[in-house]
């Protein structure tokens, strides 16, 4: 008689095959759940699930959106990759964001009458903004860099510290230095010359999603095809071989702070300038967080991230399209979120098993002689 | 009360056990008995699949075949609760106690009284002050551990098995980690413990405390029992045959060569480790052009530390290292390499290669910045097409550059990072355990690529483990004990018996290097 078994492997199947199988069974595990959720509230899952991804990507108004949502999340996953695959458990790209965000503003409002940069084109002012908020961001997370190289200080704790001062950093220089007149403790409107220009009529996608998508390539090619790539994915594989390898595994941690804290600070740049157009205070939204959580989705791959922070983003706009439309809470989404998040990392235990149907087991004897 | 002139007392006894790791046999069919009242020394090289036999037992393994009996009565051992019912208690090399807690409170975890609502600390004291008493093991209830001695420590996990009735005491490495003084005292308890009817095994290498307190001996040698004998009847020597002596199979063609110039000389290395112990105590040895050095030694001895010093990967306390008249004791790896002082690490998996990337990534770990456009790019066809090489010249198996060496094979992931060093043209290399966990076929490539090598007039430290591999390759052989060089001997005038001694500590010659 024919059995099906459920048999271990030692290495687990890595084939491209087998990773889109379960991802794929992964979010569908996760909608299905998600499905169970809506039916107390008397909804159709199939027409919730309709409605979620039409909004999220289906129509132009909605997808713009959505890239709106992704960009500043590929920068932060982006920002995790270049970290974590070198060996470096940065957890405070919360902080870079907001610096970058602080450093972008006050470039910006160079630009207001009086400023150095009044009436600097766009196209002269963005690559000034750009390397502002990169070196802010740099030098923020450089620091924890240095702790860590220098003195081996654990980077997974002075890099969560460093967020809360980041918060307090951006609430001073909104109640202060860079303080509009009123009421509000935010910083005054920035001149529409220093905009992210939108990219389609009756879209609200900007150009942040094509800076994010071309530091994807950008990331692409440094980490996997030039030399500095392959030192830092060494350090971050194995600092041993790495030193026995002649890699210099503290230099390499610490220019991973850098482009890992330039590239968070580049996120906040892009919500500044393409959303909220000012300072304000509670403006990172935990995005620094979520990013982290899309380069995983993304498995760490600078693609993949792309990907995943396409997926989350559409969802979240999807989600609040759904609460609008078949009056279900959102907070479904986000848990259907959660779990698919949950369920992919999980799911590489699956590519340990394979299904196999035979009816005699048979027993390996081989012996290894020396 | 010793009863072990009668086999048929045995009181546990193991048949036929066979446990397969993936790609090692650990136990090949063994057959292990313990009588009661007998000290029982299970001897056997790292590796030789002892640490597992006695695990199985203990129920910390499963075992693919065989069976378990105690008192003739086959029973069934799933888990460590059923070996300590049936009487079976071990202590690992590390121990197992909670440091900030009491003596009394370590010795009831894990009891069901532990569980209980309520402890009754002052009952398991007095029932573990009595057995103290009664075991003459000095241990005061309330002593919190982290204040007490090694020794005294060894004895709460002496009393903690004897507190759970345990009739059998499997004690690992018990000597590893205690001074002379108090390896001479655990030995009045072992005794003591026979006495009252109790059963010891000791799992060690060790030969003279084997012939000091073991009424017999099982010696293991490549997950096979290979003898099994009485203490009184054996000598030292037979011993160590039967522990490095294996039946030769392979044999290396070596031609005899005059050895050249020093090439790569230490004076006087130090090194100490993690814990702050000396690991290196002052390495004086030098090996010549076209010459093969062997360092001989039981593992952990301070071989690694040995090759760690040389290549600048481990902090020197002492002594330089002289490559070609010119001091490298501070220069780093990407100095040595350019100078020509290679190394293939024992740490295949770990150090000498990244098994998360294909084999062209690997091809190139220590010289990448010789594959390097202008631009700053990794210059894949060259990579790819110095790979090709490797993997020809070499003989590596899948010949593919993108194949991932995390799943090459020991023997082709050897042949990746010894073809790599090699490539590289160094003038010496320095080789770890070159063929640890290899299959006869990769064994002959590789000894066959470090004789090659040798006879291009590269100078070559060779240390392993496996005295058979020391003695095929050698021109001389070193042998190192407790961070210490015994003696250097040419390897036409060794003997194996000789070589063994020294290993264990029981022989030195003096004068050191023969020059």
């Amino acid at each position: 008689m024919k059995i099906l078994i459920l048999e271990r492997r030692l290495v687990p199947s890595d084939s491209a095959l087998a990773i889109a199988v379960t991802t794929a069974l992964s979010v569908l595990a996760a909608l299905l759940i998600g499905g169970l959720l809506m039916i107390p509230f008397g909804a159709n899952p199939f027409q919730a699930y309709y409605q979620l991804f039409e909004a999220g990507f289906a129509t132009w108004r909605g997808f713009g959106f959505t890239l709106v949502k992704a960009a500043p999340l590929i920068m932060v996953g982006l920002a995790t990759i270049c970290a974590w695959r070198t060996g470096f458990a940065y957890l405070g790209f919360e902080g870079c964001l907001l610096i970058g965000a602080a450093a972008a503003t006050w470039t910006a409002m160079q630009a207001l009458p009086g400023g150095f940069l009044e009436d600097v084109p766009f196209f002269a002012f963005l690559p000034v903004v750009l390397m502002v908020s990169m070196c802010a961001g740099a030098i923020w997370s450089g620091i924890v860099g240095l702790l860590k190289s220098r003195f081996g200080g654990n980077e997974v704790i002075t890099s969560l510290m460093m967020n809360y001062i980041a918060v307090f950093v951006v609430q001073y220089l909104v109640s202060g230095p860079l303080r509009a007149p009123g009421d509000l403790p935010q910083s005054p409107r920035l001149p529409q010359e220093t905009w992210l220009p939108y990219l389609f009529d009756g879209s609200r996608a900007h150009l942040g999603i094509v800076i994010a998508l071309i530091a994807s390539f950008v990331v692409w090619v440094l980490l996997l095809k030039s030399r500095i790539g392959y030192e830092l994915i060494v350090t971050g594989l194995n600092p041993k071989a790495a030193r026995y390898g002649g890699i210099n595994v503290g230099s390499r941690q610490l220019l991973a702070a850098f482009l890992a804290g330039g590239l968070a600070a580049v996120a906040g740049m892009v919500d500044i300038l393409g959303i909220h157009h000012r300072l304000v205070d509670g403006l990172a939204e935990g995005t620094g967080f979520i990013g982290i959580v899309v380069a995983l989705l993304g498995g760490l791959n600078p693609l993949g991230c792309v990907l995943a922070a396409l997926l989350y983003a559409g969802l979240s706009v999807g989600a609040d399209a759904m609460q609008r439309q078949a009056g279900l809470p959102a907070s479904v989404i986000f848990i259907v979120q959660s779990l698919i998040i949950l369920f992919v990392l999980a799911s590489d235990l699956m590519r340990y098993y394979r299904v196999r149907s035979r009816a005699t087991v048979v027993m390996n004897t081989k012996v290894e002689s020396r | 009360m010793a009863t072990d002139t009668q086999p048929a007392s045995a009181a546990y006894s193991m048949r036929k056990i066979v446990k397969q790791f993936p790609g090692v046999l650990a136990n090949d069919r063994v057959d292990f008995e313990v009588h009661s009242g007998e000290i029982h020394a299970l001897l056997g090289e790292n590796g030789a699949g002892k640490s597992t036999l006695m695990q199985i037992l203990y129920g910390q393994y499963g075992r693919d075949s065989g069976e378990i009996l105690v008192d003739g009565q086959p029973c069934r051992i799933d888990g460590t609760r059923d070996a300590i019912r049936l009487g079976i208690g071990m202590i690992h090399q590390e121990f197992m106690l909670v440091r900030r807690f009491t003596v009394v409170e370590n010795v009831i975890m894990g009891m069901a009284e532990s569980s209980r609502p309520v402890i009754d600390l002052h009952g398991a004291a007095a029932r573990l002050r009595a057995l103290s008493k009664e075991y003459g093991l000095q241990a005061d209830p309330y002593d919190v551990i982290e204040n007490l001695p090694i020794g005294v420590q060894q004895r709460v996990e002496i009393l903690k098995l004897l507190y759970r009735n345990a009739r059998l005491l499997i004690l690992d490495e018990p000597t590893a980690v205690l001074t002379p003084q108090e390896t001479a005292s655990l030995f009045v308890v072992l005794r003591q413990l026979v006495s009252m009817g109790h059963s010891v095994v000791i799992v060690t290498h060790k030969l003279h405390e084997i012939l000091e307190i073991s009424d017999r001996v099982t010696i293991m040698r490549d997950g096979r029992v290979v003898g099994s004998v009485e203490t009184k009847n054996s000598s030292k020597d037979e011993l160590a045959r039967l522990m490095v002596g294996r039946d030769v199979r392979l044999r290396a063609e070596k031609s005899p060569r005059a050895p050249g110039r020093p090439t790569l000389r230490l004076e006087e290395i130090r090194v100490k480790d993690a814990r702050g112990f000396d690991a290196l105590n002052g390495i004086d040895l030098t090996v010549h052009e076209g010459e093969i050095l062997g360092i001989a030694g039981v593992d952990g001895n301070g071989q690694s530390e040995l090759a760690g010093a040389i290549m600048n990967l481990m902090p020197i306390t002492g002594g330089r290292v002289v490559f070609n008249g010119e001091d490298v004791t501070k220069a780093s790896p990407v100095l040595h390499h350019q100078k020509g002082l290679a190394y293939v690490p024992a740490d295949r998996r770990h150090v000498g290669a990244l098994t998360d990337l294909p084999i062209h990534r690997n091809a190139v770990l220590g010289r990448h910045l010789e594959f390097v456009s202008p631009a700053g790019m990794m210059d894949e066809s060259r990579i790819e097409s110095f790979s090709k090489t490797l993997i020809e010249r070499f003989g590596i198996r899948p010949n593919s550059p993108a194949y991932m060496a995390g799943k090459l094979s020991g023997g082709n992931l050897q042949k990746l990072i010894l073809g790599r060093e090699v490539m590289r043209d160094p003038r010496a290399i320095v080789i770890e355990q070159p063929t640890r966990g290899l299959d006869v076929g990769a064994i002959e490539v590789v000894w066959r690529e470090i004789i090659a090598q040798r006879d291009a007039g590269k100078a070559i430290l060779l240390i392993s483990a496996e005295l058979e591999e020391i003695f095929n390759l050698s021109d001389r052989i070193a042998v190192i004990y407790n961070g210490q060089i015994m003696g250097v001997v040419e390897t036409a005038d060794a003997s194996m018996e000789e070589i063994g001694l020294m290993m264990a500590g029981e022989k030195r010659i003096a004068g050191g290097e023969g020059q």
